[in-house]
């Protein structure tokens, strides 16, 4: 039997069948042959097909994602889809699903329900293949106490199929300021340098998508301005980018689109002008707002203002 | 960044290489932890060198036993088992799944890192046993002590893992094993050398500890095997398809 995959494009899924599985775990997308086969397109063409869709398609398709916890249901068929390039903000409140959503692609929670295609791959069905071509910031950094710096890069290179010499990681870590710490234990360096460290490690086998979990959480504003200069830096050369916030001013300020998501539940998915304009009229939203509507007053107008834990 | 997007997932080879070389470096910045492991046992072989004491445990060869499985007992079940504890809660295992490498290889490279701190403790109170309880053995009763080791590492490696598999939270981990320990050692000093009764002598025999001593004494003494033997090792390798069910079937690599 044929296998079919729902991809969103523009908002839209559109069904495909699977051409090709190959032993990377990548899948060769064609589109659905038409039932009675009058214009089923020939083998060459779809083919050729399937590989514009493959450019087309995001570098991640989430679709009917289900996360839960015993009898809690963190995640409700949440779909959204990231494309190539692009910086994406996933905001919500405390315990609204973010966490467990980025979990559920990150292979960390098997999910009830739902596919993940990360850059054509079935993650849940591969999930090695999909993490080779991910890198992770988690919310907490923990990397083994014992272990130097140097010590840290050459582990975790190594574990995302990368050599690096010493001097290779002596130069990296001067790239990130970091220059004479390969000594150093980790717990030593501050957090700005810590989050600089793990972001370098989360890179270090350029990935084709970086998750990033809340990734200036109690960062100074100098540090936190550096790291978006980072992501920007990745996403010039040409990393796309999952990233979960608090804060509505670094959504704005580094994402192209932002989703927001409370009680497990994709609310909207927009640009983050976009989402001002849609909402900007909003009773909920006018309510809150002191002058300009801004993102943080849509985001709250949407998900309530009583405070989560 | 390197200059070509990641698509294929690590060698295995390469994986395996990287985990191993840090696990190996924290097993060397734990080098003391090894050395305080070798303390009990040394005690155990150094009070037991009057002639009573010694026939009390049923000869020199069950007192080396003994105190190789205090030794492997305590690496195992306090260093292993809180290792891996607090790793979890801190976060460590996360950080590893979230990369290529199959998860058996993390844990592998944990065990394996254990294996030789097993293997060493084994040969350290052999080599000290034999010179105060004047035994000479030889290259194959050596060889056979690290076959018998590499059992009796693994008996308490798997209880070990059960415990963390059951426990999550590394200060309970701490806990009990700090108990089972305690429960352990004293069933095998005082329940082997008789001064609970034959019943607790008995309940001695078939404990972990009493199984793995039973074992070192065969090799060691090289004397005929018993059915009595036969039964140790099955019981070792009851005990470790149990607890290490346990500890699989069970284990969590998040501590939330």
């Amino acid at each position: 039997m044929t296998e079919r995959v729902q991809v969103l494009r523009g908002g839209k899924a559109h069904e495909y069948v699977i051409a090709e599985e190959h032993d990377d775990g990548s899948l060769l997308l064609a589109p659905e042959p038409v039932p009675g086969g009058g214009e089923t397109a020939p083998a060459e063409d779809g083919r050729a097909a399937a590989v514009a869709v493959a450019e087309l398609a995001g570098i991640l398709q989430v679709r009917d994602l289900t996360v839960a916890y015993g009898p809690k249901t963190a995640v409700d068929g949440v779909s959204f889809e990231i494309r190539r390039g692009e910086i994406f903000g996933l905001l919500g409140p405390n315990g609204a699903g973010k966490t467990s959503t980025l979990s559920a692609i990150e292979g960390l929670v098997k999910p009830q329900s739902g596919t993940i295609l990360l850059d054509g791959i079935d993650s849940r069905r591969n999930s090695n293949q999909a993490r080779a071509r991910m890198g992770v910031q988690l919310q907490a950094t923990s990397f083994q106490s014992e272990l130097k710096i140097g010590e840290i890069v050459r582990l975790y290179a190594g574990l995302y199929g990368v050599e690096l010499s010493s001097q290779q990681i002596a130069d990296g870590l001067r790239a990130i300021g970091l220059d004479g710490e390969a000594h150093k234990p980790f717990k030593q360096l501050s957090g700005g340098q810590q989050q600089r460290l793990s972001l370098y490690i989360a890179v270090v086998h350029d990935p084709a998508l970086l998750l990033l979990d809340e990734p200036t959480a109690g960062l100074d504003p100098q540090s936190r301005r550096q790291l978006w200069g980072r992501i920007e830096n990745i996403r010039q050369e040409g990393g796309s980018i999952l990233l979960t916030t608090h804060s509505m001013e670094e959504a704005q300020a580094v994402c192209d689109r932002v989703a927001i998501i409370d009680n497990g539940t994709l609310l909207t998915t927009e640009t983050p002008h976009d989402l001002i304009e849609k909402h900007k009229n909003d009773p909920r939203v006018r309510e809150i707002a002191r002058g300009e509507v801004t993102l943080e007053d849509v985001f709250i107008g949407l998900t309530g203002s009583e405070i989560r834990d | 960044m390197t200059s070509s997007r990641a698509t294929a997932g690590p060698s295995l080879r390469l994986v395996l290489s990287s985990l191993l070389r840090a696990d190996f470096l924290v097993f060397l910045k734990h080098r003391r932890a090894l050395v305080i492991s070798l303390v009990l046992p040394v005690f155990v072989l150094i009070s037991t060198t009057s002639n009573k004491a010694t026939e009390r445990f049923g000869g020199p060869e069950f007192v080396i036993g003994l105190a190789i499985a205090y030794g492997l007992l305590s690496t195992s079940l306090i260093g292993y088992a809180l290792t891996v504890a607090r790793d979890r809660e801190k976060g460590v295992f996360q950080r590893l799944r979230v990369t290529p490498a199959p998860t058996w290889t993390i844990m592998t490279s944990r065990l394996a890192m254990q294996v030789v701190a097993n293997l060493i403790i084994s040969i350290a109170v052999v080599i000290i046993g034999s010179q105060i309880h004047h035994l000479s053995l030889s290259a194959g009763t050596y060889a056979l002590v690290l076959l018998v080791s590499i059992l009796a590492g693994a008996v308490f490696l798997s209880i070990a893992q059960a415990l963390v598999g059951l426990v999550k939270s590394a200060d309970s981990v701490q806990a009990i094993a700090r108990v089972l320990f305690a429960v352990l050692i004293l069933l095998g000093l005082l329940g082997q050398s008789g001064a609970l009764g034959a019943f607790w002598s008995s309940v001695a025999r078939w404990t972990p500890v009493g199984v793995v001593m039973t074992l070192f004494a065969g090799v060691l003494g090289l004397h005929p095997w018993y059915s009595r033997d036969t039964l140790s090792l099955l019981a070792c390798f009851g005990y470790i398809v149990v607890c290490a069910g346990i500890g699989i079937r069970w284990f969590q690599w998040d501590a939330r």
